[in-house]
C-alpha cells in the first residue's frame, strides 16, 4: 500500500517532467524538466525495493542481526539510487554549462533561436 | 496545433505504459534471494553494520569506481566548455556587469556561523559511513555545498585550483592503490579485509571501508568544488 | 492525546506549505513570490517538526537542532536572492510605491 503510493508519485513526477520538457521553449525550464524526470526515476527505483513492514537495512538497536534477513528492505535498489543521484547531478551540471554557452552565443534563452542546421 | 496534439499523444501513451507498471505491482513479502544473501553476508564477512555501504564499497565497488570516472569526465568537460573568457563586454548585458561587490552583512554573518557546522557535518557523514547512513559520496557533496556558500558570500574567495586538483588526483590514486593492496593481501580487488575487521559496530571496524570512504569523500568534494569554481563569471 | 496535538500540528504545517506553493504561483512579481515562498515554508517546516516531536519525545533535541538550521539558512538564502534580483533591476509589480533599497543608497546610483 505504502509503496504503491510512492511508486505512483514517482511515475507522476516522470510524466510531469516529460510534459515540461516538451512544452516549454526556455532552455532553463527544459533542464528543470530533465531534473524532475531524474528525481521521479530515483523515487521509482527505491519504491520497488520495499518489503512489507520492513525497515532500513542498517543493523543497530532497531534491527538486530537475527531478524535482519526477514525484515530488512532490499538494499540493492538503494545502492543503485545513490549512484544514480550523483550521476544525475553531474549531467545537470554539464547541461547548465551548455546553456551558458548557448546564451552567450545568441543572447537569448529560447530554443527557437537555434533552428539552423549545420549543413 | 499539430505540435500540441503530438505532445498530448506522447504524454498519454507514456502515461498508459507507466500505468501498466502500477497495476501489475504487488509488494514483496520477503526480500529476494540475492538481497537476503547480501543482508546476511555484509555483517558476517565484512563486519559493517550498514549493508548499503558494504555493497557499494566492496561487492559492487567497480560501479563506484565507474561513477568516480564519470565525475572526473564531467569536471573536465565543464572546464572545457566554460574555460575561456566569457564576460560580455559589449551587448545588452554590459551595463549589468560591474566590478565585484561584497555581499551583504546578513549573508556574511550567516556564512561565518554555517561553514564550520557544514564542515563538521561533512566529516561526520564520511567517517560514519559504515555505521549509519552516509558514505563517501554524500559527504563529498556536503563539502562542496560548504565551498559553494564561501564562493557566494565572499566574491574574492579563490580556492587554489592547483591544490584542489593535486589533492583530487592523490586521493584517486590512493583509492586504486588500496584496491590493489586488496588484490595482493586479501581476496580480490577492493576487498576490505586488508585491515583487521575489529569489533562489530565500533568506530574503527569494517576493515578498509572507512579509509575508502574518506578517500572517496575527499575526491568527490574537491571535484565538485572545481566544477563550481568553473561556473563563476 | 499528545499524538492528536502532534497530528494537528503536522496538518497545520502542511496547510502552510500548500499556501506557500499557491503564493508562489499567484503572486505578481519576483519579490512578492520570494516573500510568500520563504516565510510560509519556513513556518510550515517548524510546525511539522514540532508535531513530529510530539509523536516521538525522544527525538526532541535533534528536531530542535534541525529547526535551528532551517531558521539559519532559509531567510539568509532568500535575502541573498532578493538583493541579487534587485541588483540586476528586475522590475517590481505595478502597484509598488516604495523602493527602500534604492532610496537607501542614492549615492551609488540606482539598482545597487
Amino acid at each position: 500500500m505504502i509503496s504503491s503510493i510512492v511508486l505512483t508519485t514517482g511515475l507522476f513526477l516522470i510524466l510531469i517532467g516529460l510534459w515540461g520538457m516538451l512544452t516549454h521553449r526556455n532552455i532553463l525550464r527544459i533542464i528543470i524538466g530533465f531534473s524532475l524526470m531524474g528525481t521521479g526515476t530515483h523515487i521509482v527505483i527505491v519504491a520497488i525495493g520495499y518489503v512489507t513492514n520492513g525497515t532500513a537495512p542498517i543493523i543497530d538497536q532497531a534491527l538486530s542481526l537475527s531478524e535482519a534477513a526477514s525484515r530488512a528492505v532490499d538494499p540493492i535498489p538503494s545502492a543503485l539510487a545513490v549512484t544514480a543521484i550523483v550521476i544525475g547531478m553531474a549531467v545537470t551540471a554539464v547541461m547548465l554549462a551548455y546553456a551558458i554557452r548557448l546564451y552567450e552565443s545568441s543572447k537569448t534563452l529560447s530554443i527557437d533561436a537555434f533552428t539552423e542546421s549545420k549543413w | 496545433m499539430i505540435r500540441r496534439l503530438s505532445i498530448i499523444v506522447a504524454i498519454v501513451s507514456f502515461g498508459l505504459a507507466l500505468a501498466s507498471i502500477v497495476i501489475g505491482y504487488t509488494e514483496q513479502q520477503a526480500p529476494r534471494p540475492l538481497a537476503k544473501s547480501y543482508i546476511r553476508l555484509v555483517p558476517q564477512e565484512l563486519g559493517a553494520p550498514n549493508v548499503i555501504t558494504g555493497i557499494l564499497l566492496t561487492y559492487r565497488a567497480f560501479d563506484t569506481l565507474g561513477e568516480v570516472a564519470v565525475l572526473f569526465m564531467v569536471a573536465v568537460s565543464a572546464g572545457l566548455v566554460l574555460g575561456r573568457e566569457r564576460l560580455p563586454r559589449n551587448g545588452p548585458l554590459a551595463d549589468r556587469v560591474d566590478e565585484v561587490r561584497p555581499s551583504s552583512e546578513i549573508v556574511q554573518t550567516g556564512t561565518q556561523v554555517l561553514v564550520p557546522l557544514i564542515s563538521i557535518f561533512a566529516a561526520y557523514i564520511i567517517m560514519n559511513g559504515h555505521l549509519t547512513a552516509g558514505g563517501g559520496f554524500q559527504g563529498g557533496a556536503v563539502i562542496a555545498s560548504g565551498v559553494l556558500l564561501m564562493l557566494l558570500a565572499y566574491p574574492h574567495y579563490q580556492p587554489d585550483p592547483e591544490f584542489l586538483s593535486i589533492t583530487e588526483s592523490v586521493a584517486g590514486a590512493l583509492f586504486i592503490l588500496v584496491g590493489l593492496a586488496g588484490l595482493i593481501a586479501a581476496g580480490g580487488f577492493l576487498d576490505n579485509r586488508i585491515l583487521p575487521l575489529g569489533q562489530f559496530g565500533a568506530f574503527f571496524s569494517a576493515g578498509a571501508i572507512p579509509v575508502l570512504s574518506a578517500l572517496l569523500g575527499i575526491k568527490v568534494g574537491c571535484e565538485l568544488s572545481v566544477l563550481l569554481e568553473r561556473f563563476r563569471p | 492525546m499528545t499524538e492528536l496535538i502532534g497530528s494537528v500540528l503536522v496538518l497545520l504545517g502542511a496547510i502552510f506549505h500548500f499556501s506557500a506553493g499557491l503564493g508562489m504561483l499567484r503572486m505578481p512579481d519576483v519579490y512578492t513570490r520570494m516573500q510568500a515562498g520563504t516565510k510560509a515554508s519556513t513556518l510550515g517546516n517548524t510546525l511539522v517538526l514540532a508535531g513530529l516531536a510530539m509523536h516521538h519525545p525522544g527525538w526532541s533535541l535533534k528536531l530542535l537542532i534541525i529547526v535551528y538550521f532551517v531558521l539559519m539558512t532559509n531567510p539568509v538564502s532568500s535575502h541573498a536572492l532578493a538583493r541579487a534580483a534587485h541588483r540586476i533591476r528586475i522590475p517590481m509589480a505595478g502597484d509598488t510605491a516604495i523602493d527602500a533599497l534604492r532610496d537607501a543608497r542614492p549615492e551609488a546610483g540606482s539598482g545597487t
